[in-house]
């Protein structure tokens, strides 16, 4: 085989760069231009602006009780597809990938059909004065459809970085199975739990496409800054859709700090 | 005690195929065996961390086959410690045992690491983790303490003061042991019963000096490191009684049991002379280097084996040296000290006379 010349090496190069260059500004133009414009009308917007600050506080519980939901049941889930190798394990891994692959209004009204009000579920749950459909319950139900399989996949590589050995070791040191998740699992897997938990929330926070098929009302910011884009244009949209993104930032700015963190899932 | 009877366990691709041996009460076991031969998976299987598919598990007379890892009464001690990171050094060695529990401040101070109690374990190096494990299993004082490699990261005077404790503490304190080792000279220092492992089976188990000095197959016999494993024919001295070799005093117990006679193996053009229960024809001879002297001058010796040979290969390492004699074309290694190698001012090219016992051959 010819080995290729240091002039096509750099012309490789060269193209190379420049086609992670332009990709690097398509994705990070539209959010600067928008914080630019947006950044200080949209913080004085929360201001005086009710509707986007009850919006945002909405979004932040939704988000944060979806995220809750997410850490109880995903957990166990996670931990149990870390640690079995079966097919029943590797199909149940599938499956929680598959919200993740369907277009997001799609999922909406994939959940309309189990939690509407004329489906057994939803029907049943309305009885019991839990209606879902137009209510902050709703918002969390949409919420938790797209953005828990994030934080079980996150939470499951969590695990798996824990050597199952440190936990064989606490068991031959008198430790029950549940003692050593506490004492050792837990607290070695703990900083992968917290960014999977953030990127869910993240996710929460940002999403639309489900939340608008099952509770356009109350509205979440997403929801509403597609409102006032739809009403006024582009103009009044652009504080809202600012305050959004700088909520984005939040969950941004702390995976770095985790990401810096010394790692403490190696073994030592 | 602890009794294996037919284990059989799977790791992925790997294989642990009817495994059984014995370790007596109170006494100390050492695995032996190349790298992927099992001796990991074998301690985990006995201590309830990797499913068994077969078999059984009994310390003293409780089969423990079914139980819990936390409820057999095992430690168990990594090459690698795997100490919880997130923990400081004391609060790793007091983990299984609540704080300051008087074995582990004893078993601190006798490794020589309650200096570092208050340490973050990421400031260990290698060894001193392997202590820090080594403390953490001890504190315990388990019944039964399994052993992978704990001293390799070691130096070797802190090397030799962690075994001389943990041999000292297992005396004291009575616990049986199981440790994994890629290191005759630690087996042989350690040991009371040797297994030996290899691609998931058990070759050869006894006491260590019984398996390195009789090797069942040639495999195992250079595999323990025996310098000389000669191919040739045994032939049976019919007309000539075991006692040709009670000159070479003293004899080991058992060398002239019933069954047992005077045997010629023939490798190539010398004959061996030795004893045995061999049966006649083909074998391997095995010979230790360290069974054969080497004279300036023909041995006024008992040794039943005299040669005459040439040194092809001379070579001294530490105190050690290595004599490689051409003895009509069949090589023998010889190990002797380097000051006996100086004295008798032994250099390549020279004829030399070497010998060895009757007793000192093992055929396989």
């Amino acid at each position: 085989m010819r080995a290729s010349s240091p002039s096509s090496h750099r012309v490789i190069s060269v193209v190379a760069g420049l086609g992670s260059s332009l990709l690097l500004l398509f994705l990070v133009a539209p959010i600067a231009e928008l914080v630019t414009r947006g950044a200080t009308s949209g913080i004085r917007a929360v201001g005086r602006d009710t509707e986007l600050r009850a919006a945002l506080i909405l979004t932040a519980l939704t988000a944060t009780g979806a995220t809750l939901i997410g850490i109880l049941a995903g957990t166990p889930l996670a931990y149990f597809l870390a640690r079995t190798r079966s097919r029943a394990a590797a199909a149940v891994g599938a499956v929680l990938d598959l919200p993740l692959l369907i277009p997001h209004p799609v999922a909406g009204i994939a959940l309309l059909l189990v939690l509407g009000r004329e489906s057994a579920v939803g029907g049943s749950l309305l009885k019991a004065g839990l209606g879902v459909v137009g209510t902050p319950l709703g918002i969390v139900a949409a919420m938790l459809f797209v953005s828990a399989p994030l934080y079980v996949s996150g939470a499951r590589e969590a695990f798996a970085r824990v050597d199952r050995r440190y936990e064989g070791v606490a068991r031959t040191l008198g430790d029950r199975p549940l003692r050593v998740m506490r004492r050792v699992t837990l607290p070695l897997a703990l900083r992968g739990l917290v960014a999977s938990a953030v990127v869910m929330w993240a996710r929460a926070v940002s999403e639309f496409g489900a939340i608008v098929i099952l509770t356009y009302n109350p509205k979440t910011v997403s929801v509403l800054s597609y409102d006032r884009f739809t009403t006024f244009g582009l103009s009044e949209t652009i504080p809202v859709a600012a305050a959004l993104v700088l909520i984005a930032l939040i969950p941004l700015v702390l995976l770095r700090v985790l990401r810096y963190e010394r790692r403490m899932d190696q073994p030592w | 005690m602890i009794s294996i009877r037919n284990l059989t366990a799977r790791v992925g691709e790997f294989h642990l195929r009817n495994v059984s041996f014995d370790v007596p009460e109170g006494r100390y076991g050492v695995v032996i065996g190349p790298a992927g031969s099992g001796k990991t998976t074998l301690l985990e299987a006995i201590a309830g961390l990797t499913p068994i598919l077969a078999g059984q598990v009994s310390l003293g007379k409780k089969d423990v086959t079914r139980y819990a890892p936390e409820d057999r009464g095992i430690g168990i001690v990594y090459q690698h410690g795997y100490l919880f990171p997130h923990l400081s050094v004391r609060e790793n060695i007091d983990y299984g045992t609540g704080n300051g529990a008087p074995a582990a401040q004893e078993v601190s101070e006798r490794l020589g690491i309650a200096a570092l109690a208050d340490r973050d374990v990421h400031s260990l190096s290698g060894g001193e983790r392997q202590l820090v494990a080594l403390a953490r299993s001890l504190a315990r004082r388990p019944p039964l303490l399994l052993l992978d490699e704990p001293f390799s990261a070691l130096d070797p005077k802190r090397r030799t003061h962690a075994r001389r404790e943990v041999r000292a503490l297992h005396r004291e304190w009575g616990f049986t042991a199981l440790q994994v080792t890629h290191d005759f000279t630690e087996a042989g220092l350690l040991g009371d019963v040797a297994i030996l492992l290899d691609a998931g089976r058990v070759l050869q188990q006894g006491p260590p000096d019984e398996v390195f000095r009789r090797p069942a197959t040639p495999y195992i016999a250079e595999f323990l490191g025996a310098e000389n494993v000669l191919a040739g024919t045994v032939r049976v001295l019919a007309d000539t009684g075991p006692d040709f070799v009670a000159v070479e005093e003293p004899l080991p117990a058992g060398a002239l049991a019933p069954g047992y006679h005077a045997l010629e193996f023939l490798s190539g053009p010398i004959s061996i002379y030795t004893v045995g229960n061999a049966e006649p024809g083909s074998a391997y001879a095995v010979i230790r280097a360290e069974e054969i002297a080497v004279a300036r001058t023909e041995p006024a010796t008992s040794a039943r084996n005299v040669f005459r040979g040439r040194i092809v290969e001379l070579s001294t390492l530490g105190a050690l040296g290595r004599v490689t004699l051409d003895i009509q074309g069949v090589q023998l290694v010889a190990s002797l000290t380097a000051r006996s190698v100086q004295e008798l001012a032994l250099a390549e090219g020279e004829d030399v006379w070497a010998s060895f016992k009757a007793m000192a051959v093992h055929l396989c």
